[in-house]
């Protein structure tokens, strides 16, 4: 897919901007805190109606006030669309092509994007809190019911850790009303565990593609997932429903001393291995790097296989971190077939030499001005 | 500076109501300063009218100004079937398909252990007595299709599970509250299955 246009309107520090894009790779180049990200940020949030790096959505509204507004043209494969969400404190209004859509859910995915930021190391390094929220979105992003199980998911274990820390101060247990809640975070964990454990699996494939390329055949990379029951191949809904039920028995004391659910989703965990050694534990920053950007760039396969089209690719900082010779790998797989926005405060940390047709576009405090 | 007492009151008062934040607290309550003073007493006559002269049905525990409420004392109605609601107004909503003949019982809330509401709080007691009335063959469990709803229904089947009744669950069709948003596949899928035997 192509972005030609995109128009933001009292967004973070734009007031009103309005960009016309024509090339495949496209550099926003200025000093720090200039509006760089907020601009990536824009394109993701096209896409998510989330930000990458907040939860707050208020916080992508202009300080100084104003409506905002974020619009998008996208070209797909079956044709131009337009995208127009709106934010307030109220809340998000979505429309593609002008019509407004009732559920977020239809308007998620018109546009896909894979960000790549100096944050993401996180992913390798960081806690599984981390790693869950990179899951969630992605999967999220090419399977919109995913989010729905998800919401289903977070509020039932919400009751349940309620109901697990009531208990110990009443006079007994109420184990029918436990075993209620059980059979509620079973059912709809065990939805958000298949689709992980699918997604990862294709990921794996295709990281471990990449990465074997980019370090010239030097590192194997594998991704596991690692939930927190055991998980067999590809197991039948049913089956693991039973499981799941067995294991919270199993758990059933444990939870009830320490007044939270033990088991579940929202405590599954991603492991990197390179050549076989975990690496989050012993890998070096650089290869954590590498494994970072491995990921990203397995996504974007991983959303083409899923979509039929390749997703917007948003380098937020990371050209200047990588290597000469990781930059050239980088942009030469992608230059002709993905379009790819980047950000960086110097023009000569990016090796322009090798960019064929690529836009240039200078940002000064929520301006943008544009220089072939 | 502070408002005059009585005012701050009338502000406290309205801030109490769902939804209704402080400013709105405050706007309504300088609209009611400038109110006609029969307009007034109509509103407050009204508020404390519901009170006094509504209470719950002894039977079904739906709102009601007589004892048991009209739909109780309706002897044409299908005793074999009780429909389970959570709120009064889905029963309306219920009675307005003009489909179900039979009796209902009105639960007003569900299962939340956040809010510290369980079994006891939701006139579930009251629903078990009534089962215990043999011509009782059916029970069909109408809570809202949320996690709280779910749940609900879901204890309510098994609490009833030695009554040797049939206990059905709604279809859902599109979900009430704030998981609309993300609602999409999910109604469609939930729509197809149907109603449900527990
Ligand atoms: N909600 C907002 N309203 C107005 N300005 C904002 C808002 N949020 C951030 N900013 C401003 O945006 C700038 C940071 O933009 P950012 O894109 O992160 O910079 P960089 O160019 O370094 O990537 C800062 O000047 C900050 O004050
Ligand atoms: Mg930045
Ligand atoms: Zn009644």
């Amino acid at each position: 897919m192509f972005l030609k246009r995109l128009a933001l309107q009292h967004y973070r520090n734009y007031a009103h901007v309005d960009i016309a894009i024509d090339h495949n790779v496209n550099i926003f180049v200025g000093p720090n805190a200039q509006g760089k990200t907020n601009l990536l940020e824009a394109i993701f949030v096209l896409a998510l109606t989330k930000s990458h790096r907040t939860h707050q959505d208020k916080e992508l509204l202009d300080w100084n006030g104003g409506e905002t507004v974020l619009h998008a043209e996208l070209e797909r494969r079956y044709g131009t669309c337009t995208l127009d969400l709106s934010l307030s404190a109220k809340g998000k209004k979505a429309k593609i092509n002008g019509l407004e859509q009732k559920k977020l859910s239809n308007f998620i995915g018109t546009m896909n994007v894979v960000m790549f930021a100096p944050e993401d190391l996180e992913i390798v390094k960081g806690n599984p809190g981390v790693r869950r929220r990179f899951l969630d979105m992605e999967i999220g992003q090419v399977h919109p019911g995913y989010l729905y199980e998800l919401s289903q998911y977070q509020k039932i274990l919400q009751q349940r850790n309620n109901l697990l820390k009531q208990i110990p101060g009443r006079g007994g247990v109420d184990l029918d009303m436990l075993g209620v809640w059980n059979e509620q975070l079973a059912q709809h964990g065990v939805k958000i565990m298949k689709k992980r454990q699918s997604f990862i699996k294709k990921l794996q494939t295709w990281a471990e593609h990449i990465h074997a390329g980019i370090t010239a055949g030097g590192e194997t990379l594998r991704i596991d997932y690692a939930p927190s029951l055991p998980l067999s191949d590809e197991p039948e809904e049913a089956v693991l429903f039973d499981q799941f039920m067995i294991k919270l028995s199993q758990v059933k004391d444990q939870e009830l001393r320490r007044g939270m659910t033990l088991v579940g989703p929202h405590r599954d965990d991603l492991l990197f291995y390179i050549n076989g050694k975990e690496a989050h534990v012993y890998g070096s920053q650089g290869q954590q790097r590498t494994t970072a950007l491995s990921l990203k760039l397995a996504e974007i396969e991983l959303i083409r296989e899923e979509v039929g089209e390749y997703p917007l690719l948003l380098l937020d900082d990371v050209l200047s971190e990588l290597d000469e010779h990781r930059q050239t790998q980088l942009i030469q797989t992608f230059q002709s077939k993905v379009q790819t926005f980047i950000t960086t405060t110097g023009i000569e940390s990016v090796h322009l030499d090798r960019l064929e047709g690529a836009s240039v576009f200078q940002v000064r405090q929520g301006h943008v001005t544009g220089k072939d | 500076m502070f408002y005059p007492e009585p005012i701050s009151r009338l502000i406290d008062a309205f801030s109490r109501l769902p939804g209704v934040g402080p400013k709105t607290a405050g706007r309504l309550a300088f609209h009611v300063l400038r109110m006609k003073e029969d307009d007034v007493l109509d509103f407050a006559k009204a508020l404390v009218n519901v009170k006094r002269g509504l209470h719950y049905c002894s039977v079904c525990c739906n709102i009601t100004d007589i004892d048991p409420c009209r739909i109780c004392q309706d002897k044409s109605r299908d005793r074999s079937v009780i429909c389970v609601v959570q709120e009064p107004k889905d029963l309306v909503a219920m009675e307005r398909t003009k489909e179900f003949q039979g009796y209902y019982h009105v639960l007003h809330g569900a299962i939340s252990p956040m809010e510290g509401i369980g079994p006891d709080q939701i006139h579930i007691p009251e629903l078990l007595k009534r089962l215990s009335d043999e011509s009782v063959q059916e029970l069909i469990l109408a809570t809202n299709p949320n996690v709280e709803g779910e749940a609900t229904a879901m204890y309510l089947s098994r609490l009833v599970k030695g009554f040797g009744l049939k206990v059905t669950r709604i279809a859902h069709g599109l979900p009430v509250g704030g998981d609309l948003e993300y609602a999409d596949e999910v109604t469609l899928t939930k729509a197809l299955e149907g109603r449900r035997e527990l």
